[in-house]
């Protein structure tokens, strides 16, 4: 059959080879029935309603540039870690593991998600075009000594990953993913991200998203706990021009726990859209989502959460909200939690607020002789201030912080 | 110190003052009584510069400048200290940590250097065991979970810490038991010097026992209509304000 596709798609992907992963036939022939007769979504879809492809379309990408060992190291921000380089078609894994963590070159596309593949066309493209990614394993009643990180340097090019997870039975670890991008290059990442989560497993993922203009950063992230397990993902973003994260959590085992956090400092034309769902498979599990954000200049941010009760998922505790300041009329913020709950004793919530500062402590602080602008940021600090409290890595939250200093002038 | 000359002030369009007339020197308490709703509060707003405040008329002259054309902040800078009648709860923002950037936005607008920290925190530590303001409770969020009694006592530590020229303390009296109008009473007369001067606004001559005052004002929908010695506190305790109501 002939595979109809429109200009911008076909554009899109002219330039892409087959993914160097194996890819399992069943996989393939669904990621291309899916594409088929499909073009770059507009804003007309639901999940692209505030997001604009036609700069992606229209965008020049930098020629692909592989950088050096230097350049790399630049962009790390653990000093201690089990660190991954991911650029372009080079990974660079290391070396004296220790006993029960197995890291190699990804060589094969997992359906184990394969539903939650085709959320829109990019998850698609990405079976299809996959170049390169890792494959992590964390033997059982394994606790990592240090954390991994995955530097993802970003310098020109167009790249589809695919990063696989296996964390064994009662197996602990810490996963810092960093997202940067070298200066001068023009580039298009969607990286794919699979968690599987055996029982007792204690796992936290934290993305550190600092790409900056032109950069396209997409990423999707699924992953599946068993009983018991916890796992976190929580994901700041710092900067970048263009982000999407798209995560998706089937919770399938009992007295399983999931934290899914969010923080975004945004300013200027800056797009950051976190898409959310939580699947509440079985019984007596709980999840607690909270986003926040602020945004500036002409920035746009987007919060689309799901979370689903199924029918046998009883007892489920789940905890959702999202909460923005606006720092101008031109900064646009769309919210929009949603529950679909289809068992009948549960406790679930969720808010959603976005509004300015509050007049009436901007008033009283600057009462006391603060500067309006003082007292904002005082105030603003504030607001994001209990997002940091889950970042516990030193370097981690010095990184941070001196990231939204230099962007946002204000001081830790 | 500050000299009110009919002043007029509207919200949405209603008028809450209405020409009111004040006069404080250096070196002087006043204390203004009035019912609820005379517009008490809106003049302390105004003094400090709120904006949902429209001033229609009149003018404000404090140490020499024009009041109502300074910025909030700048009034505060120039020495206007304002105890609210309400002190807001703000999650987050440290109590000392705000102080000591005021205080030293304070000095820069003077151009004096910036305290140090060891200076800084010594002045904490003076000044909180002034108010009996526990350490702990100066350096939480800013009256988050705070009693009314510690969140009026706050307000009078931030007064110390700040050293104003001229406070307005707005019913900072409302709500306290007997021990605590004494510690507050107590904070206010230590900061008393010929230089600074104190409005001290109160339903209850109660207060006023602790910190006495020169003179005493009635302010009745909008405007003073009464002045007098110490003692008219004690007459408008007793009569209430029926009487200043019918003989004007
Ligand atoms: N935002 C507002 N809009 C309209 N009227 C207001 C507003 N705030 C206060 N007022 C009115 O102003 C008057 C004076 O209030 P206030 O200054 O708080 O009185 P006091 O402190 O003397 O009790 C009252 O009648 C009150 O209802
Ligand atoms: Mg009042």
């Amino acid at each position: 059959m002939e595979t109809l596709i429109s200009n911008k798609l076909l554009q899109f992907v002219a330039d892409l080879g087959p993914s160097k992963l194996q890819v399992p036939q069943s996989l393939h022939a669904a990621a291309q029935a899916y594409l088929l007769g499909q073009d770059f979504p507009t804003t007309k879809a639901e999940r692209f309603k505030y997001t604009r492809l036609a700069k992606l379309a229209n965008a020049q990408l930098s020629a692909a540039h592989q950088l050096d060992a230097a350049q790399l190291e630049q962009h790390c921000i653990l000093t201690d870690a089990y660190t991954i380089y991911v650029n372009n078609d080079q990974i660079t894994i290391p070396q004296n593991l220790p006993v029960g963590l197995e890291i190699n070159l990804n060589t094969q596309v997992s359906g184990t998600f394969h539903e939650a593949s085709f959320y829109d066309i990019f998850g698609a493209l990405n079976i299809l075009h996959a170049q390169n990614g890792v494959s992590i394993a964390l033997a059982k009643n394994c606790t990592l000594d240090k954390p991994i990180q995955i530097v993802q340097a970003n310098s020109g090019g167009k790249y589809f990953y695919r990063h696989h997870f296996n964390f064994g039975a009662n197996s602990e670890a810490t996963v810092y993913f960093v997202s940067k991008q070298q200066e001068q290059t023009t580039s298009f990442s969607h990286t794919h991200f699979q968690y599987e989560i055996a029982q007792d497993a204690r796992i936290k993922i934290f993305k550190l998203q600092d790409t900056a203009q032109n950069h396209f950063d997409f990423n999707e992230d699924r992953a599946q706990q068993a009983a018991k397990s916890h796992f976190e993902i929580n994901t700041l973003t710092l900067d970048g021009s263009f982000v999407r994260n798209d995560t998706m959590v089937a919770v399938q085992g009992e007295h399983a726990q999931t934290y899914l956090n969010g923080a975004y400092w945004l300013k200027e034309e800056q797009h950051v859209a976190n898409y959310t769902t939580i699947d509440h498979q079985v019984a007596n599990c709980e999840s607690f989502e909270t986003y926040k954000g602020v945004a500036g200049d002409k920035a746009t941010a987007v919060f689309n959460g799901k979370v689903f009760v199924r029918k046998d998922a009883q007892k489920t505790n789940a905890y959702q909200s999202n909460a923005n300041v606006l720092l101008s009329e031109n900064a646009s913020v769309n919210s929009k939690p949603e529950l679909e709950i289809y068992a009948d004793d549960v406790k679930c919530s969720h808010g959603s607020t976005t509004g300015q500062l509050d007049e009436n402590a901007l008033f009283y602080l600057r009462a006391r002789g603060l500067s309006a602008a003082s007292a904002k940021t005082l105030l603003l600090q504030a607001f994001m201030e209990d997002v940091l409290t889950y970042v516990k890595h030193e370097e981690v939250l010095a990184y941070v912080q001196q990231r939204i200093a230099e962007r946002f002038n204000w001081s830790y | 110190m500050i000299k009110i000359e009919n002043l007029h002030a509207s919200i949405n369009g209603k008028e809450i003052l209405k020409g009111l007339d004040l006069e404080v020197k250096a070196g002087e308490v006043h204390a203004i009584m009035g019912p609820n709703g005379a517009g008490k509060s809106t003049l302390a707003s105004v003094l400090a510069g709120r904006e949902d405040y429209e001033i229609t008329a009149g003018s404000v002259t404090f140490l020499g400048k024009d009041l109502l054309e300074l910025a909030t902040e700048d009034r505060a800078r120039e020495g206007l200290f304002l105890a609210f009648q309400y002190p807001v709860e703000i999650p987050g923002v440290s109590n000392v940590n705000f102080l000591r950037t005021a205080l030293n936005e304070k000095r820069a607008y003077h151009g004096q250097d910036p305290i140090s920290a060891k200076d800084f925190m010594a002045l904490v530590r003076e000044k909180s065991a002034l108010v009996e303001l526990d350490a702990k409770l100066a350096s939480r969020a800013v009256n988050e979970g705070f009693s009314g009694g510690e969140k009026k006592r706050n307000e009078i530590f931030q007064m110390a810490m700040l050293e104003p020229k001229l406070a307005v303390l707005d019913e900072t009296d409302s709500g306290l038991d007997i021990d605590a109008l004494r510690i507050v009473s107590q904070g206010v007369n230590a900061l008393k010097s010929p230089e600074n001067a104190c409005v001290v606004i109160t339903h209850y001559q109660r207060l006023l026992d602790y910190i006495v005052p020169d003179v005493v004002h009635v302010l009745y929908d909008g405007k003073i209509v009464k002045s007098g010695p110490k003692e008219l506190a004690l007459e408008l305790e007793e009569r209430g304000y029926d009487w200043i109501k019918d003989s004007l």
